[in-house]
């Protein structure tokens, strides 16, 4: 009698444990949702870092007036990534950049695809393909009256059971033609990793 | 003789308790974590830039609701782009982490930007009482709405 119960115990112990064990499923996640896997520079910080400066340069008095009767023409420099992490940031400057811009207070011109207009003029010119009476003319591109630019650093501690990370970002708009920084903020985030016990 | 009987049905006692405790462990945390966590909170439906924000609370968590509210939901037109401001205010001794988020939406009531503005995280420490701000995407929003949830900690499996 109590070979069988135990038999029955490991039994069903073998069945839960092969029913809840590492089963894989793929679901769709919110995008915008916080992530909270690990402590690394994560989406919802890169979220939170490009809606803020936006939100910040939007709400400024200075780009108030910048921006009451034209839409200034920006081009955004790199972004100086200075903490410990690999982080794209690129990725940072396309989601403020694009955000400024489809706000409809800004324009920006794309350093990055200057080459790629180049080509595409130059084929309009000496490809012989091109009709030369509609061929886009050299010479006539709009030039960029402010530069966004930035500084992403950190600071990370940990002991044996916590971590913590604090990053800083700092964002400048400058006049080219005066060279005066406008406007300029900064945002913080921290974070930390500690070890909890197993609670329901 | 009896004896060493005994001896073997206490031992027998005591691998079937092991068996139950360790059927009873896997059970718990084997499949604990699977359950999808509650993402339901509070906030507000849509409203236009001056209503009183009161008739538009929605609680759809009433957990939650008894450890915050929110308050004083004010809007103005800065720079042409619709500022929101609110006081979120904690009745709850412990702190919390929270997320929030503004939907906004045009004159007509049509969603602008979905699904583009990100959720925020807030850390409310015991019974702080703070102001959180949104500003919509572009100069054409006219209504929006904000919705304040937990941020799920438990691990759980994707």
């Amino acid at each position: 009698m109590n070979k069988l119960a135990l038999v029955t115990t490991l039994g069903l112990t073998l069945v839960f444990a092969a029913g809840c064990a590492n089963k894989s499923v793929v679901r769709y996640g919110d995008a915008t949702a916080v992530e909270t896997t690990d402590i690394n520079f994560g989406s919802t910080d890169l979220q939170k870092v490009a809606s803020e400066m936006t939100d910040s340069l939007l709400l400024s008095p200075v780009v108030g007036t910048l921006t009451q009767n034209t839409r200034p023409v920006m081009f955004v420099e790199r972004l100086k990534n200075k903490t410990s992490e690999h982080i794209d940031t690129e990725s940072i400057t396309d989601s403020i950049s694009t955000k400024l811009l489809r706000s409809g207070k800004f324009r920006f011109v794309d350093m990055g695809r200057v080459e790629a207009a180049r080509e595409q003029l130059k084929f309009q010119h000496d490809g012989g393909m091109v009709d030369p009476n509609k061929a886009l003319q050299f010479g006539r591109q709009i030039g960029a009256q402010y530069m966004l630019y930035g500084n992403l650093s950190s600071i990370v501690k940990s002991n044996k059971d916590k971590s913590d990370v604090y990053y800083k970002f700092t964002l400048r708009l400058m006049d080219l033609e005066s060279g005066l920084v406008e406007w300029a903020d900064e945002t913080e985030i921290r974070k930390t990793k500690a070890k909890e016990s197993v609670g329901w | 003789m009896l004896n060493s009987k005994n001896m073997t049905s206490n031992y027998q006692k005591i691998i079937n308790s092991i068996g139950v405790m360790l059927l009873s462990v896997f059970v718990l945390v084997g499949c604990v974590n699977s359950k999808p966590p509650v993402t339901a909170g509070t906030g507000t439906s849509s409203m236009v830039q001056g209503d009183d924000f009161s008739k538009h609370l929605e609680v759809h968590n009433t957990e939650l609701a008894t450890k915050l509210f929110i308050s004083d939901v004010k809007s103005r037109k800065s720079n042409d782009l619709l500022e929101i401001n609110l006081t979120l205010t904690s009745r709850y001794k412990k702190s919390q982490n929270l997320q929030f988020h503004f939907n906004w939406f045009d004159e007509e009531g049509f969603i602008v930007e979905p699904a583009k503005t990100p959720w925020k995280t807030i850390k409310l420490h015991g019974q702080q009482s703070i102001t959180l701000r949104g500003l919509a995407p572009n100069t054409k929003v006219n209504n929006f709405s904000v919705y304040v949830r937990d941020i799920p900690e438990k691990a759980y499996r994707y």
